[in-house]
């Protein structure tokens, strides 16, 4: 089990207009005092063709977390608009908050973005070059999609193999195709037995 | 008999494997899939039982769920108390959870269902052990273990009130171990494996009582689980999952010779679970009919993959109801309620169902003095473990135990998270909000939160800690609450107060030097870090970004897969943050002091100065300290001016003489700091060369002359002595005035101590002496040290002398003798390789308050020793019933030790210590006589030896202090009226 829970996910000054910075409230749970800070990361998924679009708005280290409940306010710049394709920039896009121990990525929050521009007349009408200035940012905060990941938290194991870090389970938005079943348990099982996305 | 399937029992459509009712019937939990993970859900009962409370709204129907199994969840189990639940998954582990009791209605975050939590469970212990997927979990009547079972092989045998702590791993199935249970009796654990065989264990020592595989031989594993049940009067068990004649069967054991004569027959697919009742049942009487004596009976749900669900009495020989497609999917679990009347089945469809009986249907069932008086029938009362809840069954017979019954209680109840069991292991609450609304604190939670950059230039955030663990005073406000929206003023400040922050970390100077080659987006970072502006920081986490094109996906479709792939490990990113987080901690301003990392550097230099203090205090007190001077040779001319010397017989010299020093001092008498200094050959008079001895306490001081140069000093508060080296030995008051003429040793003075008035010079020929200077007699009288040092090549380590006068001589072989001086002999009272020691469990019977009374020369001998000893049983994994023996034999050792040093406040000690355990493991033979000698003879009689007091301690008013011990368990509520009464009875006299 993970040694840290996310309990609560606050998005702040939401909606905003799309310059301005992005503001997670983020409260999280510790079962037990972590020796390594935890590393979080805001990404902006600039277009949903590629990931090489993502933007790392901003990382940060928090700690030391000793055990108990704490909460922190993340806050990191918009995105660098030069990064994004101009037919990406008005519409529904993703932000991510993921969180890494010790390098390895344990749960990833995403969020949907939907970017508009609030004048009817450029709604209507969107120029060809976006006008980031005039554009407002909403984030989807009533619908946020959590996976979870199994990681290693212990400092002495070397790191678990890629293999076995798989999700635990099918994305819920996801068209329900392969929903895991019990796959009876004949002889050794996989360590994971839900790989089968 | 009703039948119900509530539609709203569901883990939305994913499996449920596994079904309990709570004890107290208001309540069940279910175990399954979850939609990303294993899933527990703690239901409402209410809505189940009654139509109204299903129909109205106000009735909540799910009460907790937990997703913190990272997978599918195989068993879930009321612990009997119903204080826990225990659950275990395909993710190996087993969790115990508790009620929170202070935290508001939350949800899981992220989860789909906005169902607000009406209870709070949380997970209070992870129990990690199997190597593979937990199937089944048992707790033991009265919760004293907790079972669970794997797909590993094994089953472990968790210390419920120690969590984690395992009691033993069974291993010796060959297959997954697919269900547990255990005997109502307490004797047995009962396991059935995919290996075709059951098998039953002993409690008493966990080895294998009997392996049954007959039935089993034609067995497939097919099934998910093999949930087997022992009836309720511990006479049958009865396994899931077994053939007879090619026919699926439920096979039926008794316990009597574990005979397999009978099976419930009839399922036409594998037997996945086998429940019993835990009523047993009699014969219902109809009004008018006479009643005729009937046997009682256990009645049986099983339950099967052909999705059929049947239910059998004892007392028929067919089954009282079947039902058919129950279910779309194999049956996973069946759970009665308390009552015996009604029945919960679960499914792998994903539904549950629920069977309501009438006492026509079933019969009678026994209360539970009538199920107890049949268990003492066939078991004897030595059989029932006597716990808790039996206890508080038994009724108190008399007013003064009620009175003090009630009195612990009362002490309880105020610090009641610290009652033993697995309370203990949930850390205490505290607020660290200090009266600040946490909505005030949201609202200022940016401004205020602590943030620097570590040496490579990255943010870091120091988290406030709302809540400690565990159950947390944490306002439920918080959850699913509107956020506060800042003003984007607050927002923009923040930045150069932020980039202020990070160049006073830098003029600090607490950057560490950096490696060159370190990767370009954190020397950028760096660079900007430099020129002050934060704000320009993020390009440097840019910069690695690559812009290349790619081929065209649908943006939804690509936007979701985006959710669940895990990012790539920022290259050269972590690997530096390792290197710089020790130093870059240091920088952290912690206004809380919580920061440990951040203090530890302060904390480490205090305590060294602090060792290094005590150092020198021990160094002054027990070192001669050496004084300047030139190092002295040994002159050929002392040994021809004193020939006695030379005829000392050289092959006695058995232990090793001081060497003469030109002078040194001591610190003697712990009360006001008093120094005895002695300088040899400070003058010579008239050929002879003088000592001196020169004693000071808080600038009073004396001194005075010998003719001999002095070998040893030592001093108490009362007395002086000193030993020189013409083999005398010389005794001072302690204003100086001599109390004795010389005494002449037969050999050289090896060690010399005082305590109090006596006197203790242990020789160079291995012969001790005591004497009571003040008295003027010999205790112990040229005693030799030959029947300790006889045979071993150990020679004396250390020795010392107690306030009351014993002698105590330690070895380097790690032995501990003292003499007795009324035996005459030398007794063994610490030995560091005592097996004994190292298997010793007593710490449920230490008090907090004990640790003042263990100081003594007992302890001093034997003191770190002790503690290896209790770490060693935790390692060790001994039978309960051998550390149980070892324990009593050390602590009489340990009492019997403390007598012979006279040591009184270690006796007391170690006498509550034993009287404790004697409660707590039920000696009652050894109560009694302890008692009986504490309490002495009610009536005087001449010819009675028995004395009122124990070294010095009255043995009555010992014995008042141990009788609320034996009042601690009802079990001896006897014995503590009894002692009681006469105490109050000699007290009246």
């Amino acid at each position: 089990m993970a040694k840290v829970q996310v309990l609560n996910v606050a998005v702040l000054d939401n909606p905003s207009p799309f310059g301005n910075p992005f503001q997670f409230e983020i409260t999280f749970e510790c079962m037990e005092d972590l020796p390594e800070d935890l590393e979080w990361k805001i990404i902006y998924v600039g277009s949903a063709e590629s990931e090489e679009y993502d933007q790392v708005l901003d990382s940060v280290l928090v700690g030391p977390v000793p055990a108990g409940r704490h909460m922190f306010v993340f806050q990191a710049d918009a995105p660098n608009t030069g990064l994004i394709p101009e037919s990406d920039a008005v519409g529904v896009t993703v932000v991510l908050i993921t969180c890494t121990y010790r390098g390895q990525e344990f749960i990833r929050i995403g969020y949907y973005v939907n970017n508009e521009y609030t004048d009817p007349e450029l709604r209507e009408n969107p120029p060809v070059k976006p006008n980031y200035t005039q554009l407002q940012r909403n984030i989807l905060a009533s619908n946020p999609r959590v996976t979870r990941f199994h990681i290693n938290w212990e400092a002495t194991l070397d790191k678990m193999e890629d293999s076995e870090n798989v999700d635990p389970a099918p994305n819920t938005m996801l068209p329900p195709t392969s929903m895991p079943s019990k796959a009876p348990p004949l002889g050794l099982m996989p360590d994971n037995s839900m790989d089968c996305l | 008999m009703k039948l119900l399937k509530p539609s709203w029992v569901n883990h939305n459509g994913k499996p449920i494997f596994s079904v309990d009712i709570h004890p107290d019937g208001t309540k069940f939990a279910t175990g399954g899939q979850g939609e990303d993970s294993g899933k527990v859900v703690i239901w409402n009962m209410a809505p189940v039982l009654r139509e109204e409370d299903e129909k109205n709204e106000n009735i909540p129907k799910l009460l907790c769920q937990m997703d913190n199994h990272l997978a599918c969840v195989n068993c879930v189990r009321w612990s009997n108390n119903g204080l826990y639940l225990a659950s275990g998954g395909d993710d190996k582990l087993v969790m115990v959870w508790k009620r929170a009791a202070f935290i508001g209605p939350s949800t899981v975050f992220g989860s789909s269902s906005k169902l607000a939590n009406v209870e709070q469970w949380r997970c209070v212990m992870i129990l990690r052990n199997h190597t593979g997927d937990v199937m089944d979990v048992a707790w033991s009547p009265h919760d004293v273990w907790l079972a669970s079972c794997s797909v590993d092989n094994t089953i472990a045998i968790w210390n419920a009130r120690k969590f984690p702590e395992i009691v033993m791993t069974l291993k010796g199935h060959t297959g997954l171990v697919k269900g547990l249970t255990w005997d109502p009796v307490g004797k047995y654990i009962a396991s059935q494996a995919d290996d075709h065989s059951l098998k039953v264990w002993r409690t008493m020592d966990w080895q294998l009582e009997t392996n049954i595989t007959k039935p089993f031989s034609e067995c497939g594993g097919t099934t998910h689980v093999l949930r087997l049940s022992w009836s309720p009067d511990g006479q049958y068990l009865v396994s899931a999952h077994a053939m007879n004649n090619s026919g699926p069967t439920a096979q039926i054991i008794e316990r009597d010779g574990w005979k397999t004569n009978m099976d419930f027959v009839g399922h036409r697919k594998a037997v996945t679970v086998v429940k019993f009742n835990p009523k047993i049942f009699k014969k219902k009487q109809k009004n008018g009919s006479t009643p005729k004596p009937s046997c009682p009976y256990c009645c049986c749900a099983v339950g099967s993959k052909d999705r059929s669900l049947s239910v059998w009495l004892t007392s028929l020989k067919r089954p009282l109801v079947v039902i058919h497609d129950l279910f779309d999917k194999s049956i996973m679990d069946i759970t009665w309620t308390l009552n015996g009347l009604g029945l919960l089945v679960c499914s792998m469809d994903g539904t549950v169902a629920f069977l309501d009986f009438s006492q026509d249907e079933l019969g009678d069932p026994l209360n539970e003095e009538e199920k107890n008086a049949i268990h003492q029938n066939i078991y004897g009362k030595s059989l029932a473990i006597m716990m808790g809840s039996q206890l508080s069954s038994t009724i108190i017979e008399n007013p003064e135990m009620l009175k003090y019954q009630q009195e612990r209680q009362g002490n309880q109840n105020p610090n009641g998270a610290q009652a033993s069991g697995p309370e203990n292991q949930t850390p205490k609450l505290t607020n660290v909000l200090n009266g600040e609304s946490l909505e005030d604190i949201r609202k200022n939670l940016l401004k205020k939160q602590v943030e620097t950059r570590t040496a490579d230039g990255r943010r870091r955030i120091t988290p406030l800690c709302i809540a400690q663990l565990d159950t947390g005073d944490f306002s439920p406000a918080l959850f699913n609450s509107v956020p506060i929206l800042p003003g984007s003023s607050a927002s923009t400040q923040l930045i150069p107060q932020i980039s202020s922050d990070s160049s006073t970390a830098n003029s600090l100077g607490l950057r560490p030097s950096h490696d060159p080659t370190s990767t370009s987006p954190n020397k950028t970072a760096e660079d900007n870090k430099d020129s002050g502006t934060a704000a320009v920081n993020s390009i440097g986490m840019k910069s690695n970004l690559l812009l290349t094109s790619a081929s065209k996906i649908e943006p939804m479709k690509a936007l979701d897969s985006r959710f669940t792939e895990r990012s790539k490990a920022t290259p050269g990113v972590t690997s530096v943050l390792h290197d710089n987080r020790v130093k870059d901690s240091s920088s952290v301003k912690e206004p809380k002091g919580k920061d440990e990392t951040s203090s530890d550097s302060e904390d480490k230099i205090v305590v060294k100065s602090m060792t290094k203090r005590k150092g020198e205090m021990e160094g002054a007190e027990v070192v001669e300290k050496r004084k300047k001077g030139r190092p002295r040779k040994d002159t050929p001319v002392s040994l021809e001016k004193e020939p006695s010397r030379l005829t000392t017989p050289v092959a006695l010299l058995k232990l090793p003489t001081p060497s003469i020093q030109k002078s040194f001092s001591t610190q003697v008498s712990t009360d006001g700091v008093t120094y005895l200094e002695v300088e040899n050959e400070v003058s010579v008079v008239s050929g002879s060369r003088l000592s001196q001895l020169k004693w000071s306490r808080e600038g009073r001081e004396w001194d005075t002359l010998l003719p001999s140069r002095i070998i040893i000093a030592t001093g108490s508060s009362d007395v002086v002595a000193v030993a020189c080296e013409d083999r005398t030995l010389s005794v001072f008051t302690a204003c100086g005035r001599r109390l004795i003429p010389s005494i002449m040793l037969p050999a050289p003075m090896s060690a010399l101590h005082c305590s109090g008035h006596f006197v203790m010079a242990l020789t160079a020929s291995a012969t001790l002496s005591v004497w009571d200077v003040q008295k003027q007699t010999a205790l112990v009288k040229n005693e030799s040290l030959n029947p300790i040092l006889s045979g071993t090549e150990a020679t004396v380590s250390q020795s010392f002398l107690t306030r009351q006068g014993v002698a105590v001589v330690s070895l380097s072989n790690g032995k501990t003798y003292c003499f007795n001086s009324s035996l005459e002999t030398w007794n063994l009272i610490a030995d560091k390789q005592d097996s004994l020691v190292q298997c010793t469990d007593f710490r449920s019977c230490v008090s907090s308050q004990d640790a003042l009374g263990s100081m003594g020369p007992l302890a001093l001998t034997q003191g770190r020793n002790l503690s290896a000893g209790r770490l060693a049983s935790r390692l060790s994994s001994t039978p309960h019933h051998l550390q149980q023996g070892m324990t009593l034999a050390f602590l009489e050792k340990q009492l019997a030790s403390a007598l012979i040093l006279l040591s009184a406040s270690e006796y007391r000690h170690w006498l509550l210590i034993y009287a404790r355990f004697l409660v707590n493991e039920g000696y009652e033979l050894r109560l009694r006589e302890l008692c009986q000698d504490l309490l002495g003879p009610v009536h005087k009689s001449s010819s009675s030896s028995w004395e009122t007091t124990v070294l010095g301690l009255r043995k009555r008013d010992l014995l008042t202090e141990v009788l609320p011990v034996i009042g601690q368990n009802l079990r001896f509520q006897r014995l503590f009226t009894e002692y009681q009464d006469q105490l109050e009875l000699l007290r009246l006299k």
